[in-house]
């Protein structure tokens, strides 16, 4: 059965009614510091400063990229050791942000 | 020889890449972040297991395991995986195209080991994104789509001269993709349990029962040529339509006009995409107090121009007599399609033509809804 036209870049859900976070998923969106390695066309954030603490990155468990207008943003899923965050750069202004505690 | 991968669990198992204590757990994907007041987009093989599926409201799904781990779904993760997925099987340099978000198809001709080339595949994507699959091979589309249904999660199937009837003979018949309820019990009712039924029926048994659907089944099932890249000139849709529930009702006016100007746009933006217009826009409503009403119009000229079906809509709307009552759920569509064939005459309509064209192509690049109508942002301030 031939299938109708998908488009894998149909964002309608941007439109979908403002909800408050689950408490799962804590909304922070604050600004941090990050060190991390560009290299090879990609980026691998190493640790992070948030709210004057230093938070050293085990591992990269996940990422992504999101192209909102001119802005091609990239999440990062890190695993602290201790807890999951959701971090992101956003290659136009070249800031980074802590999104959420996961 | 068409290979069909099939993500296994798509939405779920990325949320457990990312949060790897989510693993081996029962975990849903809600569309919304009320996890009680919500659907399941998709559950994890765990919580399958248990019963719970796609469509099941959350607080069914709850009930049946209290346990279960909940993350509100995220587009912008899905798609992406999906576009990189897409990208890396392009390597292959086989023809491919998408079947869905989470399912490819690829065209490997005669390859000689489509065993050893499902499993690279297989593999390479578990490599880069922590996700499984399913393959399925076979001689044409429906068939290998429904071989990856076979072994999963994570396994290939393979279904050739040797084995498909003893396959077909094991699979009930709404296994089949494009057998819904309906037709799953006229099917059972004519005697057809499985697939192999079906595969053994003539043509013209198909046609007699099923009409032009029934002959589309059967060719799906027999064919042995590549897949169709392009829709055939016949499969012009005899309508096209969007609707949305909200998360609770609402009689906020500018709220629901935002919701109508959107879903407006969006059947719009599906008829400029297979050059259509349409003469008549239909509207319904779902409401609390009323339950589901509608109404259609035709108009003397085919638009296909999101703001003129708006309007039109609205049209429709102020010979309701509502009394606004509160709206849960609402669907615009278009009938009476044709072929955009006539350009337009007047200077004003040749702009606004234009500007539409341009906004396409805006969005055909950097995706849909870069650029969209102000009003549409009042559609995320529910009231």
């Amino acid at each position: 059965m031939p299938q109708q036209g998908f488009n894998p870049k149909a964002r309608w859900d941007r439109h979908i009614p403002e909800q408050n976070n689950s408490p799962q998923e804590q909304g922070l969106d604050e600004k941090i510091q990050v060190l991390a390695w560009f290299r090879s066309g990609k980026i691998t954030p190493c640790e992070f400063i948030w709210n004057n603490k230093e938070y050293r990155i085990k591992q990269v468990t996940y990422s992504w990229q999101e192209r909102l207008g001119r802005d091609i943003i990239s999440y990062f899923s890190i695993d602290t050791g201790n807890d999951l965050y959701q971090i992101s750069f956003n290659n136009t202004a070249f800031t980074w942000r802590l999104d959420k505690i996961l | 020889m068409i290979l069909h991968i099939d993500m296994d669990a798509f939405f779920a198992s990325i949320e457990q890449a990312i949060n790897p204590r989510l693993k081996g757990k029962p975990l849903i994907v809600g569309s919304r972040p009320d996890k009680m007041h919500t659907v399941v987009c998709a559950a994890s093989y765990q919580a399958k297991a248990l019963g719970i599926c796609s469509g099941m409201n959350s607080r069914e799904a709850f009930s049946i395991c209290p346990q279960l781990q909940f993350v509100t779904a995220d587009q912008s993760k899905y798609i992406w995986t999906s576009e990189q997925i897409h990208d890396m099987l392009k390597i292959y340099g086989f023809r491919l195209n998408y079947a869905s978000i989470d399912e490819f198809r690829m065209d490997i001709l005669n390859h000689p080991q489509p065993t050893a080339l499902a499993e690279d595949i297989r593999q390479r994507i578990h490599s880069r994104f922590n996700i499984t699959a399913s393959v399925g091979i076979a001689g044409n589309c429906l068939l290998a789509k429904l071989a990856s249904k076979l072994n999963k999660p994570n396994g290939i199937a393979i279904m050739d001269d040797s084995n498909l009837e003893p396959i077909l003979a094991r699979a009930p018949v709404d296994k089949l993709c494009g057998i819904g309820k309906s037709t799953n019990i006229l099917l059972r009712s004519l005697g057809l349990e499985t697939c192999l039924d079906l595969y053994l029926k003539s043509p013209q048994f198909m046609q007699r029962h099923l009409g032009k659907a029934g002959l589309n089944l059967y060719a799906g099932l027999h064919s042995s040529e590549s897949f169709q890249e392009e829709p055939l000139e016949d499969n012009q849709p005899k309508s096209i339509g969007h609707s949305y529930t909200f998360p609770r009702a609402s009689k906020n006016p500018g709220f629901i006009k935002a919701w109508i100007r959107l879903l407006s746009e969006m059947v719009a933006a599906r008829l400029r995409q297979k050059s259509l217009e349409s003469s008549c826009v239909a509207l319904w409503l779902n409401s609390p107090e009323k339950g589901n009403f509608s109404a259609q119009k035709t108009f003397s000229r085919a638009t296909n121009d999101g703001y003129e079906i708006y309007l039109k809509t609205l049209k429709i709307m102020a010979k309701m007599s509502l009394q606004t009552p509160k709206i849960r759920a609402l669907g615009v569509s278009c009938q009476s399609l044709s072929k955009a064939e006539y350009p337009p005459l007047l200077i004003e309509e040749k702009r606004r033509e234009d500007l539409i064209q341009a906004l396409d192509r805006i969005n055909e690049r950097f995706g849909e809804h870069t650029v969209f109508p102000a009003v549409i942002s009042l559609s995320r301030k529910m009231q």
